[in-house]
């Protein structure tokens, strides 16, 4: 260490370094930077002060600059003192001006004549210090006065001066890159200075222009290549070593380029393939900076066009990060796996576990890392499970942009991969409840359209349920969440009927609107809820709920919130209106109609005629009377011509089939009638299926206005739904299929496939099952990865379709009428609902009149709190077969909700599939289809006394056991026909 | 490019240098430094060295009481890359004042930015032969008649 008292330290300069080093807290940091300035204030400006001296104020200064006080009086003294003759006074004078200096501070420029005079100097000292200068002060405006002295400089004979004159160029490049462009071909030249420092400067001045523009830059590959190889060779004299590893910084810098040059371009690419292997073996010496260059090459060997024996060389270095114990090599593994596993998803498989085990490690930024990692691998099947972990992440978040990030993912992870539409609907309401204000708009319309269509899983009651339950619990809360306001009153507004305990839900809203301390904050919450209030009184019957309207509004009638006031009013009159005709006010905000187009029908004065006629019936005599008074009769837009033609034509009249979403319209046709497996315009049922959903997502925006006639209902800015082409008016015939038939090799898929057999261990079990759900997809790597580009293509190409101006075409087939709800069409379930279910599910859901769930495989909104009662009903584990072909499995697998799993022991005689499916055939399930080829098996029954179907999944592992999964829509029914598989396999064993 | 700043500050959180290569206003680096020595400080040993803090990625390395923190752009820089160059950074500063120590910075601040600007120009590290790097400043002191310090 040296020695505390130096030569050239004045006792003032001691004592206040003394001071900053000895103070304990920022407030007296704070005091003695405070005293300082006012020194050095007085101090500066004396006439008589020495340039030695003066240094040392500049340091001072720089340190009351460091520890955040303003010390622009001083300034001026920097920019004199860079005049000084003495070398280090010089550079102090430069680098107090280059710390202090902001980009638009005059001073900056008042410097050009002092640099310009440096870079000429005889002294190449001051010249190397003028461009140290200049790298730091230059800003557009200098780069003229400076550039011919600069270029000049490009052929001094030290090579420091031409190192930095290489770095003033990247300087310039970056202020300003059409001010060098001229220089190309000299630019290029110092690639081959003699001096390895040269060079390796000019590599990053070369850089900054490939990573602009790759493309003017291939023809030195082999340059790059050939000064990649003498590095590596150790070619370079032995002071670029460190560590014994020869130049690493200019071998990582040479790799990024590479990786840059090489992408997409095969030709190019196969030039480097040799020198990449050269590095990665090299490098490979057990030491940190080693570690940094493979992992370099892992990303280049990524990037570039793959070569197979490079990704294994990369696979295997990644395994061995992943394998560490070492913080950061971990995170090197998790981060190069996620480079490879894009594109090369086989590679993940492998390390399952230890993603596993990175994913619940305490280190945020290797959990953070993992996060981006299991995003990247997202796919159909394990994207509940990845979603689940990252809302995890958003719950423990504050840092804004790891959350804005999650938000960002999940709305994409939703869209693109949800398992259900109930799901769909969770996952959006959930992230809007931890974020609500990152929420885009546009994704809170997308799930507010769906649960107003109430989805294509044939019981939109039950999606609508499950939504307005949601948000019924968050009304008792003491903070209700911000951004959740506006779907919160829309959903309950449109759909508290359908909570078990509606008539508390008007109740709650009132005294949630009522209430100050809890709506702090969301200033236009009061008119949203008082919107939901009325649509509520407009469809019950309850008193109670009219006179908590009343209430709430006539305290809201003279509210100093115009809106507010103007609601409140409007609720008061309709009221009034409403005591002497007493149907008016369900006229004016009828029942789930926020699919209909409320100016249907009553634009043409023939309302009666038409089906939408009641949307604004309630005005029908007002428009007689003005007939009657003379007024001319309301006259239809032309361009509607098309659509009173196309009124022969009855089931496509509400919508506009002719304008919309042609290219897609074909294939939907098909499928609605054909049978899946034969329909050959979309080739794969998973892509219609996607289609499907994307364009739910999807909906675009002119669904707003859509909805403007309905005044107070359309009431919030987040207006849902609707629009002409949102679902059919008469009830599509529906298939007895399934509402989502697979087809056999997307179920395959599709399934839980559970992990690669290897050697289990008992307190693996837990990780293993979390990596299963996990590597869903993934796990049949060779079987997936084909499959995986088309998909993502034809995802992609749906998302387009539907995000361009014409709206998508209706939803197809098989989906219910939403207009008809709890009409007899309701698709016919397979199973016939026996009756003690329905008396059942009527026992718990007493309260409300709700439409009695079909017993089908689609979500029950009771099946998740009323498990106690189920439980005492079902005593027996009866199952009755259920034949179901394997379109009718797949399309059944994903909406079913309730998961129960286990591994099963099986004694090596019964490892067949054969043997696997007679003892469940004890249990009563009936096999579906087995897959030999990956050792699954699919098998479907009824659980006879709740009439839920129940599907089992099989997959038999190398190690003579069995992964069961089983899925019902009923969470006990679930775990009894688990148990009762486990029984009939352990016995059967 | 790259590096968007080094900070060396001790672990009662107090900045003894700090070293901007792209423009933040005062207030913006305090907060700044606060809050990612903040960070730094919540991390055990055996956590990774990178974290990543608001668009930053952040690499740090402690050293005694002096924790040496550099931060780069979210994309491309190679994480062990920087750590290890602030191993060949505090390397080189070792070598120039003989065994460094958080005081020898704080009485030599000027000393250490001019190794720092050898070492690290416009955002990247173009140097790290501590050769090329400490004979221009041994130079520069013999040419103005200025010793490091009285040994």
């Amino acid at each position: 260490m040296a020695s505390m008292m130096s030569a050239h330290l004045s006792k003032d300069f001691f004592d206040l370094v003394k001071a900053i080093g000895e103070s304990k807290s920022k407030q007296q940091e704070d005091r003695i930077i405070s005293d300082e300035v006012q020194t050095l204030k007085k101090k500066m400006p004396e006439a008589k002060i020495s340039r030695k001296k003066m240094k040392e104020f500049l340091v001072r200064l720089i340190y009351v600059e460091m520890l955040g006080h303003d010390a622009a009086f001083g300034y001026i003294r920097a920019i004199e003192l860079a005049a000084s003759k003495n070398l280090i006074q010089k550079r102090v004078g430069y680098l107090c001006s280059g710390l202090c200096l902001s980009p638009d501070h005059e001073f900056r420029f008042m410097l050009v004549n002092q640099l310009q005079q440096d870079m000429t100097s005889s002294n190449f000292l001051e010249v190397a210090a003028a461009l140290g200068a200049t790298i730091r002060l230059a800003t557009t405006d200098m780069i003229p006065p400076l550039l011919a002295h600069v270029v000049k400089l490009l052929q001094h004979d030290r090579e420091l001066v031409r190192k930095k004159t290489v770095m003033v160029l990247h300087r310039f490049h970056r202020l300003d890159a059409s001010a060098v462009s001229h220089l190309g071909p000299q630019m290029r030249r110092t690639l081959c200075d003699k001096d390895p420092s040269v060079m390796a400067a000019s590599l990053c001045l070369l850089h900054a222009q490939i990573t602009e523009k790759p493309l003017g830059f291939k023809e030195l590959v082999p340059s790059f290549v050939s000064i990649l190889k003498q590095i590596v060779e150790h070619r370079l004299p032995r002071d670029f070593d460190y560590h014994r590893m020869p130049a690493p910084w200019a071998q990582l810098r040479l790799l990024r380029i590479l990786a840059l040059l090489g992408r997409a371009d095969q030709s190019t690419s196969e030039g480097m393939y040799e020198v990449l292997g050269d590095v990665i073996r090299r490098a490979d010496t057990g030491i940190n900076v080693g570690y940094a260059i493979v992992y370099e090459c892992v990303r280049t060997v990524t990037t570039i066009y793959p070569n197979n024996n490079l990704l294994d060389e990369a696979a295997r270095a990644i395994a061995r990060f992943l394998g560490s114990e070492n913080h950061n090599l971990k995170y090197l593994g998790i981060t190069g796996l996620a480079q490879v596993v894009e594109q090369h998803p086989k590679y993940a498989a492998e390390h399952q576990l230890a993603v596993i085990d990175c994913l619940s490690s305490v280190d945020d930024t290797l959990k953070r890392k993992t996060l981006d990692l299991l995003y990247r691998m997202m796919n159909p099947v394990n994207v509940e499970f990845i979603a689940s972990k990252l809302v995890e992440s958003l719950e423990q978040s504050t840092d804004d942009f790891l959350r804005r990030a999650l938000v960002s993912r999940l709305c994409t992870a939703a869209e693109r991969f949800a398992p259900s539409n109930a799901w769909y609907v969770a996952t959006i309401v959930r992230v809007m409840e931890l974020a609500g204000e990152l929420v885009p708009n546009e994704v809170a319309q997308q799930m507010l359209s769906l649960v107003a269509e109430g989805g294509e899983e044939g019981d939109a009651d039950a999606l609508r349920a499950d939504a307005v339950d949601r948000f019924v619990g968050m009304l008792h809360r003491e903070v209700v969440p911000d951004g959740l306001f506006h779907v919160l009153a829309w959903v309950l507004g449109e759909f508290a009927q359908l909570s078990s305990e509606s008539a508390s839900v008007a109740e709650a809203i009132a005294t949630l609107a009522a209430d100050d301390a809890r709506l702090k904050g969301a200033p236009r919450a009061r008119e949203l809820l008082l919107t939901a209030l009325i649509k509520l009184a407009a469809q019950s019957d309850d008193i109670n709920t009219k006179a908590a309207l009343r209430s709430l509004a006539e305290r809201f009638a003279s509210s100093s919130n115009i809106e507010l006031q103007q609601r409140a009013l409007e609720a008061l009159n309709l009221l009034d209106a409403s005591t002497e005709d007493s149907g008016l006010l369900e006229d004016a905000l009828p029942y789930d109609a926020s699919l209909e187009d409320p100016l249907d029908g009553v634009v043409t004065g023939e309302g009666e005629d038409r089906n939408g006629g009641d949307a604004l019936g309630f005005l029908d005599r007002f428009v007689a009377s003005a007939l009657n008074a003379g007024a001319a009769p309301y006259q239809k837009p032309v361009d509607d011509e098309n659509e009173t033609e196309s009124e022969s034509e009855e089931e496509t009249s509400n919508f506009k089939f002719e304008a919309y979403a042609e290219p897609q319209k074909p294939g939907r046709r098909v499928q609605q009638t054909s049978y899946p497996m034969g329909d050959s315009t979309e080739n794969d049922e998973e892509i219609a299926r996607r289609l499907q959903e994307a364009e739910y997502a999807n909906q675009p925006p002119q669904r707003t206005t859509a909805r403007g006639g309905n005044a107070i209902g359309s009431g919030g800015g987040l207006a849902a739904a609707s629009g002409p082409w949102g679902a059919p008016r008469q009830p599509v015939a529906p298939t007895p299929a399934a509402p989502r038939p697979a087809a056999a090799p997307t179920q395959q898929q599709r399934a839980p496939t559970p992990t690669e057999p290897e050697e289990k261990t008992a307190e693996q079990a837990e990780k293993e099952r979390m990596a299963a759900a996990l590597f869903g997809g993934v796990g049949a790597a060779t079987a997936a990865a084909p499959r995986r580009a088309p998909r993502k293509a034809s995802n992609a190409s749906s998302r387009q379709a539907s995000r361009s101006p014409p709206p998508p075409a209706p939803p197809p087939a098989p989906e219910p009428s939403l207009l008809d709800l709890g009409a007899p069409e309701e698709p016919p379930a397979p199973a016939p609902p026996p009756p003690p279910v329905s008396d059942l599910l009527g026992d718990l859901s007493a309260p409300a009149p709700a439409p009695v769930p079909p017993p089908s495989t689609a979500s029950d909104p009771f099946a998740a709190f009323d498990g106690l009662s189920l439980t005492e009903a079902t005593p027996s584990t009866a199952f009755a077969p259920e034949k179901l072909t394997t379109a009718d499995f797949g399309g059944r697998w994903g909406p079913t909700k309730h998961e129960k799993r286990a591994e099963v022991s099986l004694t090596p005689t019964q490892t067949t599939p054969d043997a696997v499916a007679a003892g469940l055939a004890k249990v009563g399930a009936v096999l579906v289809e087995a897959i030999p080829a990956t050792r699954e098996l699919i098998l479907a029954a009824t659980h006879t006394p709740t009439a839920a179907i129940c599907l089992w999944h099989v997959k038999l592992l190398a190690t003579s056991a069995a992964l069961v999964t089983v899925r019902s829509p009923n969470p006990e029914v679930a775990r009894l026909a688990l148990e009762a598989s486990v029984g009939a396999l352990s016995s059967s064993a | 490019m790259a590096i968007k700043f080094v900070l060396m500050v001790n672990k009662q959180g107090q900045t003894r240098l700090s070293t901007y290569y792209e423009w933040l206003s005062m207030p913006e680096r305090v907060a700044l430094e606060a809050e990612i020595i903040r960070t730094c400080l919540s991390r055990s040993e055996f956590q990774c060295s990178f974290v990543e803090y608001r668009g930053y990625k952040v690499v740090y390395r402690r050293y005694a009481s002096l924790f040496f923190i550099v931060g780069v752009d979210q994309d491309g820089e190679n994480e062990l890359g920087i750590l290890e160059f602030i191993h060949a950074l505090v390397e080189t500063l070792d070598k120039y004042f003989e065994s460094v120590c958080e005081l020898d910075i704080m009485f030599n601040l000027e000393k250490a930015h001019f190794i720092l600007d050898e070492m690290v120009v416009d955002g990247c590290v173009v140097e790290t032969n501590k050769v090329n790097i400490l004979k221009p400043i041994a130079l520069m002191e013999k040419a103005s008649e200025e010793k490091l310090f009285a040994r």
